[in-house]
């Protein structure tokens, strides 16, 4: 019954401990070599392609340059202290937009738990935004607090706060009665109930949308920037575009690419460490 | 699950009643948001009075050019579903039914799908050219929540639908569409509503950035201008329309259980 409540809630994120359970679990290791391998052979044939394509001249560097020409590019970025700018930048949005939204998020999902009539009410709007709309207010951000930072993460943490905010109520509804009446019957303290026994036994919703939350705040941090901004990774993406700086766009967009593939494997690395924890105990 | 459906009259009684009041509740947040959307209005000059971007949007609907606008983002967002619906739920069967596409593509697709899909514009603007990029932009945004919900819901199906489709030689086409397309529907409608309205986040996205015609270059031009007005008004617009559309997925994906 859980699956149909997860996917309720998190209809984005594939649920790294779907298959739980001791015989189950380690076939899923070796498809996880497997799958890796399969990761790598792929990406190294998708880069020869793409190399042997620009060498026999079917697109003009003009328009995708050849990736041995990314390199220097590369290169040239991690020196020039503007990229770094840019990447501080929307680093910290994209931090404080996960603090802001993670926490926020959390407190909502506990609430609505607390006060499940409150939740209804609230559930219409939190579906219906779920799926980004938001990044249409931006323009009327900019004009109410300004060009710069503060709106980008404001949007940003409303943005990583909804899938963390449905995620952890469906989380918590989840939480099997008999768990609270024993936390009850030991005489626990609400703050032990929540942090002790609720939490813990929602953590694998908690998480999966804790996952959601940092991509959304990433995504939106980016869109955001690439729509205006004065500086970011998302907002020079545009600049150079918009200059015909073919080569370093396609820098800054594969440092872009990296970074947020790096952040989802990460988190999913600890998704699987927190589930194999669980299963074990 | 479906404790809402006893004989007893008590229960029967008491469960409506309070989707009465949660429906009231949400009515009332909805009038709440009105009336801050109001009070901000007049504390903040730079922001028009709801009243005031009902009348700009009413106008607005009224000049034609405003009309071609309107009519060339749907037109791109549906097209842009629909091609996306259509490929991601082929690619979610497949990488549901096949243990090896999943080893294959998985981790790919996670990672492509954690993206900011927005900065692959500039690679897609030359290939497909001002008008064909943000339909393909808008396919890739709707793409992915179609895909991965088929393919959990295809993998997780009870092993015994397919015993029992194999035991009535069912052919390939009818297991399909009498077996799987059934159990799978509830996480395929959370897909659509998805991509619904990622379609045209991805679709109004692209028209910020560079296109000929469409809302979201009203809505930049707009600001740019000062016009906010008329900014308001269309983002109104668009944030209405696919939160109607969503709202109404939604309700539709909980009647199906």
């Amino acid at each position: 019954m859980t699956v149909g409540q997860r996917e309720e809630a998190d209809p984005v994120a594939l649920p790294a401990g779907s298959t739980p359970g001791p015989p189950r679990r380690r076939r899923v290791w070796g498809d996880g070599r497997l799958s890796a391998l399969a990761t790598a052979v792929l990406l190294v044939a998708l880069g020869g392609c793409w190399e042997i394509g620009s060498a026999a001249k079917l697109w003009s560097p003009e328009v995708l340059p050849a990736p041995s020409a990314l390199l220097p590019a590369l290169q040239a970025l991690a020196g020039d202290p503007r990229f770094w700018a840019d990447a501080g930048r929307t680093g910290g949005e994209v931090l404080g937009s996960i603090g802001f939204g993670g926490v926020a998020g959390l407190l909502v999902g506990v609430s609505f738990w607390k006060a499940p009539l409150v939740g209804r009410v609230f559930e219409p709007y939190l579906v219906s935004f779920y799926a980004v709309p938001l990044v249409l207010f931006y323009p009327v951000m900019i004009v109410l607090v300004g060009l710069g930072t503060p709106s980008v993460i404001i949007l940003a943490s409303v943005m990583a706060a909804i899938p963390m905010a449905l995620n952890t109520w469906v989380g918590l509804a989840a939480v099997p009665p008999v768990y609270l009446r024993l936390a009850r019957s030991i005489s626990c303290t609400r703050w032990q109930q929540l942090f002790r026994v609720a939490l813990p036994s929602a953590a694998p919703y908690v998480l999966a949308g804790l996952r959601l939350a940092v991509v959304y705040a990433l995504i939106g941090c980016i869109a955001m920037e690439f729509t205006t901004a004065q500086a970011g990774l998302g907002y020079r993406i545009r600049y150079l575009y918009d200059s015909f700086e073919t080569a370093p766009m396609y820098a800054y967009i594969l440092v872009v690419l990296v970074v947020s593939i790096i952040l989802t494997a990460l988190l999913a690395v600890l998704e699987r460490v927190v589930m194999a924890g669980r299963n074990r105990s | 699950m479906t404790a809402a459906h006893p004989a007893t009259g008590a229960l029967a009684v008491r469960v409506p009643d309070r989707r009465h009041y949660a429906l009231l509740g949400s009515v009332g947040l909805a009038v709440l948001g009105l009336v801050i959307w109001q009070i901000a209005a007049g504390l903040v000059f730079v922001i028009p009075a709801p009243l005031a971007t009902v009348r700009t949007l009413l106008a607005n609907l009224m000049t034609g050019g405003y009309l071609v606008d309107a009519q060339v983002t749907f037109q791109n967002s549906l097209v842009a579903f629909l091609l996306g619906a259509l490929i991601g739920g082929a690619a979610g069967l497949v990488l549901g039914l096949s243990r090896w596409a999943r080893i294959l593509f998985e981790p790919l697709l996670i990672a492509l799908n954690g993206l900011p899909k927005i900065v692959l514009y500039p690679v897609l603007l030359p290939i497909f050219h001002l008008s064909g990029a943000k339909v393909v932009m808008g396919l890739l945004f709707a793409l992915f929540p179609i895909l991965i919900n088929v393919a959990i819901g295809v993998r997780e199906l009870p092993p015994v639908y397919r015993t029992l489709a194999r035991s009535v030689n069912a052919s390939r086409w009818q297991t399909l569409v009498h077996i799987i397309l059934p159990a799978i529907r509830r996480p395929l409608l959370t897909g659509v509503r998805l991509s619904v309205s990622l379609a045209v986040v991805g679709v109004v996205l692209s028209e910020f950035f560079a296109t000929r015609r469409g809302l979201g270059r009203v809505v930049l031009q707009a600001y740019s201008g000062g016009d906010y007005r008329n900014m308001m008004a269309t983002i109104l617009l668009l944030v209405s329309v696919s939160f109607v559309l969503s709202l109404l997925l939604w309700r539709l994906e909980r009647r199906v259980r």
